[in-house]
């Protein structure tokens, strides 16, 4: 055992005094984590809204509170400003859209006029956003009158008003007239015995208030089993590319030894070929747990994520590792050239980091891949990882990715072993 | 103290050693001389088992399996490619390949002390191998085969890509050993090394050793004649020579042993202005041999 600790020793301080290689063991996933996470961030680093300026043509009380409606919505970023100014920006592209609200504008929310009240003005490299503002602007006024009309003493001030609006009631003859006030006067009744049920209750606080179409949200999990940011998404995605990097370099490594002088001389000296290997597989699976460990200590320590069960990520991570290190004694064998080793080792690995869902996550993936990611030892490894940081896996859940894991693992060290053992001859 | 007996390889069908065998007394420095691709690192790796003959057998120290621990714990190999860690420093070179072969504690520091001092690179013990020269690291390489006091070494190539002054350092290192007893192995296909430093040496080509001996044996048998090119002060016009041709005072002779017939010459009266010896050596020996040069 002292030899191949001997030996592992050995690899591991060439991989620390190798700095490229560091740099893709343990930066690149690191980037890789921050870049998606912040991406994707629901908390760890909000999503600019769309920057559009406003001009308010109306000024009056009911388009500021549209404008205060609007610079309620995350998606938007709204900025008041005079038409010149808002319109060079847009053209310029410093600015998505201009809104403006036309005279006019107070009187009916925008509902329901012959001419249009808001125009919008779209920068043309943005058009597909057109949509999206359009919506947004709507929800804005939904909104609004729903704040308007939700409380029964304004509906019925607007149907007393309504009532006595002579012009409104042109082209009625005197039945229809006299139906039609007896109808609104029944609605004024109706809404002045709930402003009576709401004295003296919490009925007027406007959460506590019916909504107009209620939809309540909610994810088809646990409290505990969901990530809590994108950051728990991305680490482990990270921990994978880290070991996909340690599998590179080893393998490179192997492959640089055995066409070196240096492999000779090991197979000269009192050791085994199975120390040997023993010891380039040690040496593999301590830098790679050593790099998950830092990774995942890191996003924990700096990203928040959270380890809900430790000994689930811990049995997790050494299977990972394992199933790594049969895949460095794989690519190893696979070229005699460091170039070719590297340039076919790191296309295979960039294939499963692919169809794994180490890049793209699978979600978002057509069905046939989904399938074909079964083969990806990168997707069984996220999963393995998640089932410890958010999804919670109970150690029934854990043993299928993990007994793939060790599959792929003894599968792949086997022909590597293999094929190096052929070339020994 | 080795002895290889018919050994033979071939790879792809090519045989690159063929019908091979010879014995190593202990103490003495056994070359194999040849050109590059001749079958000299095959045969050293068959004789460490490193590679399996396909036929033959090698007995080093009596025991008939190269690959046994206590037959490896009593060799020590330079092989032709530098075997070094280049981004590990001197020291944690030696240190790492001493623990390979069980020593530890103060007996591997002094033993790391003495590798170092035999290839004069104590001053540069804490240097990265990658930022040494050839020489140096060619040094080093040498310095690794004897961190375990082998009494058997096995060179291969030892002066590749070596600048003049380490060549020097490294032969001088080489008859350091010879004098404390070590038998050591020296592939080369540079027939001064081989002249200079071995005992015997063993003439490949093609995987076949053509002659075998003394240098001096193979000079005498397989050399040729030595040439001489000289002037002489003043000659008549009518001086003769057998084996010789003159031109005015300049002339050429072809010997077998030039230093008598240089006293004949100068008995017979003629005083020399100018002499060139050029005797018979190893190169010559390959030529006559096999037809080609040493390098080609």
């Amino acid at each position: 055992m002292g030899k191949v600790i001997t030996l592992a020793g050995k690899d591991l301080r060439l991989l620390v005094r190798d700095k490229s290689s560091l740099f893709w063991v343990i930066m690149f996933p690191l980037l890789i984590a921050l870049f998606f996470g912040t991406i994707f961030s629901g908390s760890g680093g909000q999503m600019s809204g769309m920057k559009v300026a406003v001009i308010d043509e109306d000024q009056s009380e009911f388009s500021q509170a549209y404008i205060s409606q609007l610079d309620s919505l995350e998606a938007l970023s709204i900025t008041p400003m005079v038409y010149d100014s808002a319109f060079q920006k847009v053209r310029t592209g410093r600015l998505a859209a201009l809104i403006v609200l036309k005279k006019g504008f107070g009187q009916t929310g925008g509902l329901f006029s012959d001419t249009p009240l808001v125009e919008v003005g779209i920068d043309p490299s943005r058009r597909t956003e057109a949509g999206y503002l359009q919506g947004l602007l709507a929800q804005a006024s939904f909104m609004q009158l729903h704040g308007k009309y939700s409380s029964p003493s304004l509906i019925r001030e607007q149907l007393d008003k309504l009532t006595l609006d002579s012009g409104a009631w042109k082209g009625l003859d005197s039945r229809q007239l006299a139906r039609a006030r007896s109808f609104l006067s029944s609605m004024a009744d109706f809404f002045e015995s709930l402003e009576e049920l709401s004295i003296d209750s919490t009925a007027d606080e406007p959460s506590k208030r019916p909504a107009m179409f209620a939809v309540k949200v909610t994810s088809v999990t646990n409290d505990v089993a969901r990530p809590r940011s994108s950051f728990e998404v991305t680490f482990p995605s990270a921990v994978l590319w880290g070991l996909m990097g340690v599998a590179a370099t080893f393998a490179v490594g192997i492959v640089k030894e055995r066409n070196g002088g240096t492999y000779l001389r090991l197979r000269l000296a009192p050791v085994t070929r199975t120390q040997i290997l023993a010891g380039k597989g040690l040496a593999c699976f301590t830098a790679s747990f050593f790099i998950g460990v830092m990774l995942l200590a890191l996003g924990t320590v700096v990203f928040g994520v959270r380890i809900v069960n430790p000994g689930i990520l811990a049995v997790s991570l050494v299977a990972a590792c394992l199933c790594f290190v049969g895949l460095t004694m794989m690519v190893s064998a696979i070229g005699k050239s460091e170039e070719a080793v590297a340039g076919a080792g790191w296309g295979i690995l960039l294939v499963m980091a692919m169809i794994g869902g180490g890049m793209l996550p699978l979600m978002f993936m057509p069905g046939w891949l989904k399938t074909l990611s079964h083969f990806s030892p990168v997707k069984w490894g996220i999963l393995a990882i998640e089932g410890g940081i958010w999804r919670d896996f109970t150690y029934t859940e854990i043993w299928l990715p993990v007994v793939i894991l060790l599959g792929i693992g003894t599968l792949c060290f086997s022909a590597g072993v293999t094929l190096l053992s052929r070339t020994d001859r | 103290m080795v002895t290889a007996e018919k050994l033979r390889k071939q790879f792809n069908g090519l045989v690159a050693v063929d019908e091979v065998s010879f014995h190593i007394s202990p103490g003495e420095v056994f070359g194999l001389l040849g050109p590059n691709g001749a079958g000299k690192t095959t045969i050293i790796n068959m004789l460490v088992g490193v590679l399996r003959p396909d036929e033959g057998e090698v007995t080093i120290d009596g025991s008939h399996d190269p690959a046994q621990t206590q037959v490896r714990n009593r060799i020590g190999n330079a092989p032709q490619s530098l075997a070094l860690y280049d981004r590990l420093t001197a020291y944690e070179n030696l240190a790492f390949f001493g623990h390979l072969y069980g020593l530890s504690g103060n007996r591997l520091k002094e033993q790391i002390a003495r590798a170092l001092d035999f290839v004069g690179l104590t001053d540069r013990q804490k240097g990265i191998v990658g930022t040494f020269s050839g020489g140096m690291q060619r040094r080093l390489n040498l310095a690794c085969a004897l961190i375990h006091d082998p009494p058997l070494l096995l060179l291969d190539e030892p002066t590749v890509g070596v600048d003049p002054q380490s060549r020097y350092m490294i032969f001088e290192s080489i008859e350091k050993l010879k004098k404390r007893g070590i038998t050591i192995v020296y592939t080369t296909h540079y027939m001064e090394e081989a002249q200079r430093l071995c005992d015997r040496v063993a003439i490949i080509d093609r995987g076949k050793i053509l002659a075998l001996d003394t240098v001096d044996t193979l000079i005498e048998d397989f050399g040729g004649r030595a040439i001489i090119e000289g002037e002489v002060a003043e000659i008549s016009v009518n001086f003769t020579w057998p084996g010789s041709t003159f031109e005015g005072n300049r002339f050429t002779l072809e010997t077998q042993k030039p230093m008598e017939e240089l006293a004949r010459l100068a008995n017979a009266g003629l005083n020399f202005t100018r002499l060139k010896v050029e005797g018979a050596n190893l190169e010559s020996v390959f030529l006559n041999l096999t037809g080609r040069s040493l390098r080609d």
